[in-house]
């Protein structure tokens, strides 16, 4: 058995006495030394009284040196080695070259962390360098993965920091040796302040910063884009974007923003310094439609960039409207546009705007100053019709036909065409003034009408017959189920006449007449169809407002009229509630190698969950209209399916959904959906050095530049002292030295005081 | 001769003449404007000429397409429901409504139809008038007849207006009934058909007092506001014309 060898000693009380009584004992010895200097204080003679009082100390520290009882326990203790975190980033920006021409960033870690290997092994006795990488999760890397090209496509430093601090066991942290651009995506992206701030200092270690990268890199980028989740149609919005161009300062690009393939409008912008900023360009524009749309920004491609995929930037933009804007334009008060504004006015959700004819040219007044007398406005045809045309969700054409020059709108047919085509919706209604009754020719509108006038109206009264595509369509479901619509249309009071139309190709009757024939097939009384981007309804009649009121004289109300219209409205705008398909990208955009979702959502025609529908969802290129893949699926109980398409190349996508049932159609749909040619790690490829230089200053650490070198010498905490062994104690209280002194003392005190006369 | 074209049907045919050529008519009656004079047990046809006017003066001065003639209509009959104008007139008392007469006038009017009434006899607080209100309280017994505002639409539908005279001009404010704020009814103590009408030699039937021939003409004019009222409803009340009529009234 060998002797311990002891490194170490400390001075400790052996007593066996517990503290309190040890401190009981003390106080009983300073309250009788107190009295026993009191005792003293009568002697005159000054140098006695000193002696006295010497003595008397003397012994009483004496005393409590007996009661302590000390002693010294020696000891073996060693010094641990606590953690040092090497946490090198290994996110995507880490690929680019860390100056131009020159190795990747990683690369140039690599290589620094190997020359720094000699100097972390002659230090490991202290510290134990652990070396992570972060993707941003934080995981052990191998010094030759180092070199491997870095994937991560996020860098969050706040939380790479945060799980070094929780990980490693009990061994301490010391500090951390940070390898980084500083392009963070995370708590830390607009900087070391506020509550990152705060979390920085909470990890209480210091944080040694080393920036890797920060040559000038030349790159032209498209940082960001700032747009709102969604925008209101034939509402202004703005889309800002900001562009970083490193090798670009003074230099003025083209900016383009696109929608699915076609160029919205095109700004150029002058680059500004880099210490200035972004520069940004801001798009104002007008979404025409509602809907889900892809949208892309992108700068031209110069030879000289070190990333060419940051140069576009893809975003989906959601369009919904607020109000309904309808426009109400009407060739002469009647009943018909009575009932139909009335309804209007009611519905809340419709902002309206009216224009009637109340009087023509032909129509004598009575007044001699009309300016005074009569309350007349001009029709103010340019404003509304050429001006202010796009700003409304659907125009109401009511039995509107005047040849007169100053009354005929034949000049604004064009501008109605394009409206209409270009994403406006129209209702069309007839009555003893157009569709081949009286003045009313639209030679150029009649182009984007589902009906073609077909001869002199029918004006026999009769009861408007639901079709079989009238019985499915949105627009007459006036009831639950197809029984139902059809017999409230059928219980509805005839109409006293109709236009006699034609239905043009590709369009349907929703309702027709039950006798009045041409080309052998029913008059079209109600139709529908879509014109490019535009949807037209067209009522063949100026009678519908029997519907409204004549149908209430039996005494029940009827809200077929009503509902008639509230549907076709919705209809018109495309409310999604009104369609039996709903296809919804998830996500809408869609970072680099993420897989495209798509959730569909079937109802039948009555709009009840659809269950076991089978869904097809096509995924098709915006640009050139090919079909990438298709996937299908089959309905749950909810009427829902999601189907998934592998990663797709950086672009805009539609999703075309189909869904049948039994050989029956139940509808179709359409989403859009991005992918990104780069996610957020990409976009950038410049150096943040001052977020490094922040951190290293909040956290007490010391800020290195990789370029110039990176040196072990910084601040670290101590790693802490344990002992290893058992200690061992030696008594000094039980010295004999030690009693001897003690009566010696009192012996001395006791002579003296016998000598002083006190005895 | 006489028995099949009387003076008073000639007169009519004429009107109509002139009419027809109008620049389009919509489908069969049921769409053109045709006021319904409601007809009651008391006097209800005192001033049927009068409307047969008012429709021709509508026809005349605005984009109006009408039939000019005033059509009967029993108030408990479902014919209420073929024309939304209903002219509800008396010289002398109003005899109560049966039961089925006031549950279709509530219906009609509840539903979107349009009730001019009118005390052809000029009466406050008895007559025509004590009776007329006594029976809308049955017909809308949650509504009451309150007098109606200067700046209500009906002063500015077509012709800018700043009262409502009738033949007489002893009650310059008309009085309303609203329904889920529309003017169901308006009702005119001043005997506007009185002003409107003829007699069978085509002559003015009644004078107009105080104003004459001017008052007359504002008659007319009230009664085709009241008209486009019931066509256009709060129309003139958009904001787009609001002050274009504004600056008119400066």
């Amino acid at each position: 058995m060998g002797e311990a060898t002891f490194n170490a000693w400390k001075l400790v009380s052996l007593s066996p006495l517990p503290p309190w009584v040890l401190g009981l004992l003390l106080l009983g010895v300073a309250v009788g030394a107190w009295f026993a200097m009191l005792g003293v204080r009568k002697e005159a003679v000054r140098w006695r009284r000193w002696v006295l009082w010497t003595l008397r100390g003397i012994a009483a520290w004496l005393v409590v040196f007996l009661v302590v009882e000390p002693g010294i326990r020696d000891l073996q203790v060693a010094r641990t080695r606590s953690r040092v975190a090497v946490l090198v980033d290994r996110s995507g920006s880490m690929g680019f070259p860390g100056s131009p021409g020159g190795p990747t960033r990683t690369e140039e870690v690599a290589e620094a962390i190997r020359s720094l290997q000699p100097r972390m092994e002659a230090q490991s006795d202290r510290f134990a360098f652990e070396l992570l990488g972060f993707d941003p999760e934080v995981s052990p890397i191998s010094p030759e993965a180092l070199s491997t090209p870095a994937t991560g496509r996020r860098t969050d430093l706040m939380s790479a920091l945060r799980a070094v601090r929780a990980g490693g066991g009990n061994r301490m942290l010391s500090g951390v040796l940070l390898f980084s651009d500083g392009a963070d995506h995370g708590a830390l992206a607009e900087g070391a302040v506020g509550g990152a701030r705060a979390a920085l200092v909470d990890l209480g270690v210091p944080v040694n910063t080393v920036v890797v990268g920060g040559g000038a890199l030349e790159d032209l980028a498209i940082e960001r884009v700032r747009v709102d989740d969604f925008a209101f149609v034939r509402n202004s919005l703005s889309i800002d974007v900001e562009l970083r161009g490193v090798g670009f300062e003074g230099q003025t690009v083209p900016v383009t923003l696109s929608r699915e393939g076609q160029v919205v409008a095109t700004r150029n912008a002058t680059i500004g310094r880099e210490a200035d900023g972004p520069t940004t360009v801001t798009f104002t524009f007008t979404p025409d439609q509602t809907g889900r749309f892809v949208y892309t920004v992108a700068v031209p491609v110069f030879p000289q960039e070190a990333v060419r995929e940051n140069n576009t930037r893809a975003f989906t933009l959601k369009v919904i409207r607020d109000r309904v804007r309808v426009l109400h334009v009407v060739g002469r008060p009647s009943w018909d546009e009575r009932f139909l504004r009335g309804l209007l006015e009611q519905d809340a959700n419709v902002d309206l705007v009216s224009f009637y004819i109340l009087r023509t040219l032909a129509d004598e007044s009575n007044v001699i100053n009309p300016e005074r007398e009569l309350s007349l406005i001009p029709f103010p045809m340019d404003e509304i019709f050429r001006q202010k045309l796009a700003t409304f969700d659907v125009v109401i054409l009511q039995n509107f036909g005047y040849a007169s020059r100053d009354l005929s709108i034949s000049a604004y047919e064009p501008d109605l065409v394009d409206y209409v085509k270009g994403g406006g919706s129209l209702i069309f209604i007839g009555g003893d003034a157009v569709l081949g009754a009286g003045e009313g020719r639209y030679p150029r509108l009649q182009e984007v009408l589902p009906v073609e006038p077909a001869g002199p109206p029918a004006e026999e009264p009769f009861v408007a017959r639901l079709t079989e595509a009238g019985a499915r369509h949105p627009v007459t479901s006036v009831a639950t189920g197809q029984a139902s619509s059809e017999a409230v249309w059928a219980a509805l009071p005839p109409i006293p006449g109709a236009n006699r139309t034609r239905l043009r190709s590709g369009a349907t009757a929703l309702l027709e007449h039950p006798g009045q024939k041409i080309d052998g097939k029913p008059l079209p009384i109600v139709a529908v169809w879509e014109v490019e981007r535009g949807r037209v309804l067209t009522l063949a009649t100026d009678g519908a407002w029997a519907w409204a009121f004549t149908a209430t004289a039996d005494g029940s109300p009827s809200r077929a009229y009503d509902r008639f219209v509230g549907n076709a409205l919705r209809w018109l705008v495309r409310d999604p509630d009104l369609t039996t398909l709903n296809v919804l990208a998830d996500p809408a955009s869609v970072e680099p190698g993420g897989r495209i979702g798509a959730q569909v959502t079937v109802r039948d025609a009555s709009y009840q969950p659809a269950a076991g529908a089978n869904v097809r969802v096509e995924l098709v290129d915006v640009t050139n209209g090919s079909v990438l893949g298709a996937q299908t699926g089959t309905t749950g109980e909810d009427g829902e399916v999601r189907v998934e398409f592998p990663p797709a190349e950086p672009g805009a996508y539609k999703l075309l959904a189909k869904a049948e049932r039994g050989g029956q159609p139940l509808g179709e749909g359409e989403d859009a959906v991005a992918v990104r040619a780069v996610g957020p790690e990409l976009a950038d490829a410049s150096v943040r050095p001052q977020l490094l230089r922040e951190i290293a200053e909040v956290t007490g650490g010391r800020a290195q530049v990789l370029s110039q070198g990176v040196t072990l010498d910084v601040p670290l905490l101590e790693p802490p002292i344990v002992e290893v062994g058992r200690g061992e104690d030696r008594p000094l209280w039980d010295q004999p030295w030690a009693l001897f002194l003690l009566v010696l003392v009192l012996g001395s005190e006791w002579f003296l005081r016998r000598r002083f006369g006190w005895i | 001769m006489s028995r099949f074209l009387s003076r008073r049907s000639l007169l009519a045919a004429s009107a109509g003449l002139a009419l027809w050529p109008a620049a389009g008519r919509a489908f069969g009656d049921a769409s053109r404007f045709v006021p319904a004079m409601a007809r009651h047990r008391g006097r209800w046809d005192a001033r049927d000429s009068g409307l047969r006017r008012l429709s021709w003066e509508l026809q005349r001065r605005t984009s109006v397409d009408v039939i000019p003639e005033a059509r009967p209509v029993a108030l408990d009959s479902p014919q209420l429901f073929r024309s939304p104008f209903l002219y509800l007139g008396g010289d002398g008392g109003l005899p109560a409504l049966t039961d089925a007469e006031v549950g279709n006038l509530r219906r009609f009017l509840t539903y979107g139809g349009f009730l001019l009434a009118d005390a052809n006899d000029g009466s406050n607080g008895s007559g025509f008038d004590a009776d007329f209100r006594r029976e809308m309280a049955r017909v809308l017994p949650r509504s009451r007849l309150q007098p109606l505002s200067d700046d209500h639409v009906v002063f500015k539908s077509f012709y800018l207006l700043d009262g409502a005279p009738g033949r007489l001009l002893t009650h310059p404010r008309l009085s309303t009934l609203q329904l889920s704020g529309r003017a169901a009814v308006i009702y005119s103590q001043n005997d506007l058909a009185g002003a409107w009408s003829r007699d069978e030699g085509g002559s003015w039937a009644f004078d107009v007092t105080p104003g004459g021939e001017r008052q007359r003409e504002l008659a007319f004019r009230m009664g085709i506001n009241l008209c486009m009222y019931a066509l256009c409803l709060d129309y003139k009340d958009d904001a787009v014309h609001l002050e274009h009529i504004m600056s008119k009234r400066r």
